[in-house]
């Protein structure tokens, strides 16, 4: 039962178990190997029938399932009706398979795997045609209608921060010439230019000419948000470059950088990367596999507003994913007129994409290959510490952070805000994802499973409320060598002279091993 | 030769463990180069007998080769760094300076033994040096402690730090200079691959007039060098320092590379030393 607060907030929530209990004692079910999970999902748009059975599998290769959970959705569930939620209950537990005439788009994949974030892709990708189609901007369709990196006293604390390591690093001659910011997934470019503009007027007074010695690079995965970030702050001239790159291959792109960075801000990027789920049921391992669809009535709805054959949805949207909606009527102008109805098409199967899920053992954590270098073994503290629980591995966040750190200078730091998850506990009382918004998919971040592998990297992590939007769901994330001490903000105080002659206090704790401020 | 210290957990942590008078509440840790936090709670023993066993690891490594062994162990300013607790608290009014000269004392009945066990070259590391600039003149001091009366050959290494594999500061040796020209040394071991080369001038500016340990290996990075590119280095190298005043090494330990890789290192350095040494005739 994970939405506890919403359980006793929502009688219609809780009017539902009646109901859901008749309906499973009247299935037929083994109810000795049934497990009911109930969500709470707050994505409208989302990739769930209200009523799934997910199978748990003896053996990762499938084989006869050795047990089944019904998860069910208690928000669609909290207006309905009894018969509506025994309707629900039935055709869970009676199908889920090929015989209700669902049309698959992919075969069972590990969630980071699945089409859903070729979907997601695909949209950065063309986000100029989604929005032509739409006639909005994405940031429209974020909550609050804006992106969350945009705020000049935010970008004012971070320049002093800034400031004040570079004086001291220039006071000692380990200063270096060229210093360097970076940010990942730069929106339209307005949080580059709060920085600059705050930059130079601060630097102006500063009096240090930082403004000549700086770099802000600016990296998106889309090349019209990029474009359009680089006009904003085109007046900042050479100061800025734009790279187009995919935030889970860094390493690829920005090895150049490795060590140099002084400042890594990211913005709600992670939450837009693939991830698999894992779960642990009855103290074992499993990881959830999925398998996009589209429900019978709405492929039906949508061969025939297109004028195609049922059968030929599915190789379109393979073929959508593979060229784009552009060329995609270009190749098939008999079926999509022009870009806008291809696009017409793409946002029909986005709407109607189902995923259907099961369970298969998770075999060896070492032999699970979470990101470029990161295997299942950073779980094993995650998984042996909560008892039964899904969370998610935000594998894309974590090859993308992975490759961050060691982006950063000893000095440097970095700083996400995104939605991150906190607590694993917070995996036990509420649903965290995925969902859709407009055209991308969204999921909550593995907060502790982040902040282990940068433990293991030398990192320290720590996650605040994101000052800047009180009461939203965003945290900031501050990633920072562990352990330093000779930075102004990570002082623990300097050990006093052989004459006696300088210092701050030291800490009377341990001289050089305070954790960072 | 040195036996690659794969006993040492890290660079810290298995020395404070066996230091008389430095308490650790908790050896538990997730991460082999995580640090333990140790604490002195009451001044350390001063002096006396070596109690670390490092002679016992240096007879371990005699017995393994015939050939010239280089023994290293953490120094005293950079183990300082690690050890809280009240005793060397600045109220106390002996201070975190007095805790570096009580390692040096203890550090020097190490050395000590090393000497009588047989150890001809000895290598003081201070990783954390470099993150403590206006510390120099104290960590010479403490360098003169440990190496008093213990006539070997000595070498002091002071590099930007290898845990977890990246740099812990960045900067310039200037910090060293002029401290380190009353360090009771023989050779001054410095990374080199990674930073360049420009540092190299601090050894004319100051007449450095002993050898130089001159890091020609990246041990940050698993790119393998090539010979050539380690033959170049070391040219740089001599453009300063003659060839019978140069050590050629990596810039530190090489723990955090993959065996093979580690190999591969080793073998280019050789080569690279190789063919600077025929051309040198």
């Amino acid at each position: 039962m994970r939405p506890v607060r919403r359980l006793r907030e929502t009688p219609g929530a809780r009017d539902a178990f009646g109901p859901l209990v008749d309906a499973v004692a009247a299935s037929g079910a083994d109810l000795a190997r049934l497990r009911v999970v109930c969500d709470w999902i707050q994505y409208r748009h989302n990739f769930r029938e209200t009523a799934v059975t997910r199978p748990v599998l003896p053996a990762a290769d499938g084989g006869p399932e050795e047990a089944r959970e019904l998860a069910v959705d208690l928000r669609r569930w909290a207006r309905a009706d009894p018969a509506a939620v025994a309707a629900d209950v039935a055709a869970a537990l009676a199908g889920g398979d090929d015989g209700d005439g669902r049309v698959w788009l992919e075969d069972w994949v590990h969630g980071s795997a699945s089409r859903v974030w070729r979907f997601n892709s695909l949209y950065w990708q063309h986000l100029a045609d989604w929005e032509k189609a739409t006639g909005k901007e994405y940031e429209r369709a974020l909550p609050g209608g804006e992106s969350d990196g945009r705020n000049a006293e935010a970008a004012r604390d971070l320049i002093w921060d800034l400031f004040k390591v570079w004086d001291e690093l220039e006071a000692r001659r380990a200063l270096p010439p060229e210093l360097y910011v970076l940010e990942l997934g730069v929106g339209n470019g307005g949080q580059a230019r709060a920085f600059l503009d705050t930059f130079t007027e601060l630097d102006r007074r500063h009096g240090r000419d930082y403004y000549r010695r700086l770099h802000y690079l600016m990296g998106d995965y889309s090349a019209h948000v990029l474009d359009r970030a680089r006009e904003e702050v085109a007046h900042h001239g050479s100061r800025v470059s734009g790279l187009v790159l995919e935030a889970t291959r860094l390493p690829d792109s920005l090895a150049f950088l490795a060590g140099k960075a002084f400042c890594v801000y990211i913005s709600n990027v992670y939450d837009n990367l693939p991830a698999d789920e894992v779960a642990v049921i009855r103290g074992r391992a499993y990881l959830a596999q999925v398998r996009s669809y589209l429900p019978a009535a709405d492929a039906a709805a949508i061969a025939a507003r297109f004028g195609i054959g049922a059968a030929e949805v599915a190789p379109l949207a393979e073929r959508l994913l593979r060229i784009g909606p552009e060329l995609l009527s270009e190749s098939a102008p008999d079926k999509f007129g022009d870009t806008g109805a291809a696009v017409r098409f793409w946002q029909d199967a986005w709407s109607a994409l189902r995923q259907a899920e099961r369970y298969v053992p998770l075999e060896g954590l070492d032999g699970y290959r979470l990101a470029p270098g990161v295997t299942g073994e950073v779980l094993r503290p995650l998984l042996g510490a909560t008892g039964d629980v899904r969370m998610h591995v935000s594998n894309g966040a974590l090859a993308s952070f992975a490759g961050t750190l060691p982006l950063l200078h000893p000095f440097g730091r970095l700083v996400c805000h995104d939605l991150f998850t906190t607590d694993l506990e917070q995996y036990r009382t509420g649903f965290y994802g995925p969902g859709k918004y407009d055209g991308s998919t969204v999921n909550w971040v593995n907060g502790p499973l982040l902040a282990l592998l940068a433990s293991r990297r030398g990192f320290d992590v720590a996650f605040t409320p994101f000052k800047q939007r009180p009461g939203s769901h965003v945290k900031t994330l501050t990633a920072q060598v562990r352990d330093l001490c000779c930075c102004p903000r990570r002082s623990s105080g300097r050990i006093r002279s052989p004459n006696g002659s300088s210092a701050s206090k030291p800490s009377t704790t341990s001289a050089g091993s305070a954790p960072p401020t | 030769m040195s036996d690659g210290e794969l006993r040492r957990d890290n660079d810290i942590d298995y020395f404070l463990a066996r230091m008389p008078g430095v308490r650790i509440e908790r050896r538990a840790k997730a991460d082999y180069y995580d640090y333990y936090e140790a604490a002195a709670d009451a001044p350390l023993p001063d002096g006396g007998q070596a109690s670390l066993g490092l002679a016992a690891d240096y007879e371990f490594t005699r017995a393994q080769t015939d050939r010239p062994i280089k023994f290293s162990f953490t120094g005293p300013f950079s183990l300082s760094r690690r050890i809280g607790g009240a005793a060397y608290a600045e109220s106390t009014g002996t201070g975190p300076a007095d805790l570096v000269r009580a390692l040096a004392r203890l550090l020097n009945a190490e050395a000590r033994a090393l000497h009588a066990a047989g150890a001809a070259f000895l290598q003081i590391d201070e990783p954390f040096l470099a993150g403590y600039p206006e510390q120099a003149k104290l960590a010479v001091e403490a360098v003169n402690i440990v190496t008093s009366g213990v006539p070997a050959t000595w070498a002091l290494h002071v590099c930007y730090g290898n845990r977890y594999a990246r740099p812990s500061w960045e900067g310039h040796y200037d910090f060293l200079f002029p401290a380190a020209i009353n360090a009771n040394i023989d050779q001054i071991t410095l990374e080199f691959a990674r930073k360049g080369t420009e540092d190299l001038r601090l050894l004319a500016v100051h007449e450095w007039d002993r050898s130089l340990g001159f890091g020609v290996i990246d041990v940050k990075s698993a790119r393998v060098e090539t010979p050539d590119l380690v033959a170049a280095r070391i040219r740089r190298a001599l453009e300063y320092v003659p060839p019978e005043r140069l050590m050629i090494n990596p810039d530190c330990g090489l723990r955090h590379l993959a065996p093979d890789v580690a190999r591969r290192k080793l073998h280019a350095m050789v080569a690279g030393a190789a063919v600077v040494r025929a051309e040198l005739g």
